[in-house]
């Protein structure tokens, strides 16, 4: 064995051990990230139950309305569970959550797993839709901002991400309907059809004026991090290699660049839940958010309590998904 | 020479956000000096048929009228104040609040309690805003002071998570350690070092945070869980007007909907000149 063979040999040793290193390092940021994201997902449960204990009148007085005798309150209240101690009513909302059972509604005796399995997929559709407007929007444009080389159209993007920002989107929503929906006639003002392709012509409106918040925070976030690419050696080396356009692009710039993006986009679907629940009562479009307004109306709290809940389990579970998927798309990402 | 590169760094900063920040300041003022005025010197009240109802904009109603024949214009501008109000109140609580709280949470040493009020305060943070601001109203009723009380229950803890991560690095400074070495008393160090320290990047936050409780106050009322009407308030009149918009009467919805995007930008003009104007500081 020759000098440089021996050498070689180590250095392969010691890839070895750094990969061993690396994986272990992946392993136990993944289960202390699945860890944490079970204990918030017990708390989101908790402040959830919690909400109708602190509630300062009585629910059930409230949801029954004034006019009823005590014996029907009483008679209502057991049957709610709500006269046994706390810990018994945590133990059964508690455990009734992992048999699928969360209660059911006061007006309308439906179960509330029912209601959530019938309205959470449009729901979920609105937020795909906007995630994906937002990405073809949010890509080229801060690409374009990033290697122009023009003030102007960086000052400009600055000013215009500023004001679209703090353009409600309820408002930004009835504008797209006076546009789209009665001068172009191209959007309907209301109605939903349950079939994939057919349900895209009622949905497309709302995702876009999800898009009015989504895309300046994104869009900006993504141009900050391609300008610190930029700044990088391995450009560079790129433009110098004459490697493709193409290729260029996607793994010089971009891929070194998307995983703050992709970190902050799954701490995004929050605030498009929000967004979504005010385009489901503009739209009349039959979501979770819709439903939800509904039973606030009508004082069903169950409902509003589950779907208060899911909604954040639905959060924790994307920025697991997100810190995740931003660890493997650049390492150098260190999970907090 | 010298002279000369140091008028240039100074012009330099001096450009750097203040465009920003004036047209930011000078679109609150004009609309909060209006919303002082306007109600005052105008013909008729908010709540008074000023004439026919949904008569188009002309000279005697400037943004025409509503279905109840109020003037919209008077009306757009008596609820400057209860929309401004409202949202600053629903900033300034959370901020007070929230940063106290993460302050003490950064400088404690026990872990128990550290790690149990940090994720229920990451549990908090993880539901969406909104959905849990409409989920409280829902228990505790519609009004301004629901309002409030819903948006700090909730809002506290975004801070609390800024206040906190701040306040463990704040605690290692410098001049923290020569505070306790000097034999400050706790209370001294922890409220004349401390937490001025960490309110810096509290109170940044608030500012942008401030956009999205004013908007967040408007849905609400848009939604008809917010300011119960007859009172003026830019989400409820887009809420009464909006399904007269796809039918031709837009200037019921419209201008409301102009004059809380004036407010959110106005903000949010001052929130990045101000934010242009740290980091050139912070680069110099």
């Amino acid at each position: 064995m020759t000098e440089s063979q021996k050498t070689a040999a180590s250095q392969d040793a010691k890839m070895e051990v750094e990969k061993d290193r690396n994986r272990a390092a992946l392993r136990k940021t993944f289960y202390g990230r699945i860890i944490r994201s079970i204990v918030v997902g017990f708390w989101v449960m908790v402040i959830a139950f919690s909400l109708m204990r602190l509630s300062p009148g009585d629910p059930v007085r409230l949801a029954l309305g004034a006019d009823v005798t005590e014996e029907a309150v009483e008679a209502f209240r057991t049957q709610l569970g709500l006269d046994k101690p706390f810990y018994v009513q945590f133990w059964d909302y508690f455990s009734g959550i992992f048999r699928g059972d969360l209660g059911y509604s006061y007006f309308s005796g439906r179960d509330v797993t029912e209601i959530l399995g019938t309205h959470l997929p449009v729901t979920l559709g609105i937020i795909g839709l906007s995630i994906l407007f937002a990405a073809l929007i949010s890509l080229p444009l801060a690409l374009w901002v990033a290697t122009s080389k023009s003030n102007t159209v960086n000052y400009l993007f600055r000013a215009l991400t500023s004001i679209s920002l703090a353009i409600p989107g309820f408002f930004l929503a009835l504008l797209g309907l006076l546009v789209f929906g009665v001068y172009f006639n191209i959007a309907p003002a209301a109605g939903y059809e349950g079939a994939f392709p057919g349900n895209l012509k009622y949905l497309w409106l709302p995702a876009l004026a999800n898009c009015g918040s989504l895309v300046p925070v994104l869009s900006r976030v993504l141009h900050s991090s391609l300008v610190d690419t930029l700044d990088e050696e391995f450009v560079e080396t790129g433009i110098i290699r004459g490697v493709r356009k193409s290729r260029f692009y996607w793994s010089y710039l971009l891929r070194p660049s998307l995983a703050p993006t992709v970190v902050l986009l799954s701490y995004m679907v929050g605030v498009m839940i929000g967004g979504t629940v005010i385009m489901e009562t503009i739209f009349s479009l039959p979501g979770i958010g819709r439903e939800l307004i509904t039973a606030v109306d009508g004082r069903d709290y169950p409902v509003v309590q589950s779907i208060a809940m899911i909604f954040g389990l639905i959060v924790v579970f994307f920025s697991f998904i997100g810190d995740l998927t931003g660890y493997l798309l650049d390492r150098r990402v260190t999970l907090s | 020479m010298s002279t000369g590169m140091e008028s240039k760094t100074k012009k330099k900063f001096i450009k750097e956000g203040t465009f920003g920040i004036y047209t930011g300041f000078f679109m609150l003022g004009s609309l909060v000096l209006a919303g002082a005025i306007i109600p005052r010197i105008s013909k008729y009240g908010p709540d008074e048929l000023a004439s026919m109802p949904l008569a188009p904009p002309s000279r005697a109603n400037f943004f025409g009228t509503d279905v109840l024949g109020r003037d919209v214009f008077v009306r757009v501008f008596d609820a400057v104040f209860i929309d401004l109000g409202t949202a600053i109140i629903g900033v300034a609580i959370p901020l007070v609040v929230g940063t106290i709280i993460g302050t003490l949470l950064g400088i404690s040493q026990n872990k128990r309690v550290n790690s149990v009020v940090g994720s229920l305060i990451d549990g908090i943070n993880a539901f969406p805003f909104l959905v849990f601001v409409i989920a409280l109203i829902a228990f505790i009723g519609p009004g301004v002071g629901s309002i409030v009380l819903a948006i700090s229950l909730v809002n506290w803890a975004r801070y609390a998570r800024i206040a906190r991560t701040r306040a463990v690095v704040v605690n290692k400074q410098g001049y923290v350690e020569a505070a306790r070495t000097l034999g400050f008393s706790k209370k001294r160090i922890l409220f004349k070092h401390i937490i001025p320290n960490v309110s810096s990047e509290t109170r940044a936050y608030a500012l942008s945070d401030f956009i999205i409780v004013i908007i967040a106050i408007a849905a609400l009322s848009f939604l008809g869980l917010g300011i119960k009407p007859p009172q003026a308030e830019w989400g409820g009149m887009i809420r009464d007007g909006k399904d007269l918009l796809t039918v031709g009467f837009w200037w019921p919805t419209v201008f409301p909907g102009i004059a809380l995007c004036w407010a959110g930008i106005a903000v949010a003009f001052i929130s990045e000149g101000l934010t242009r104007r740290m980091r050139e500081v912070g680069t110099r």
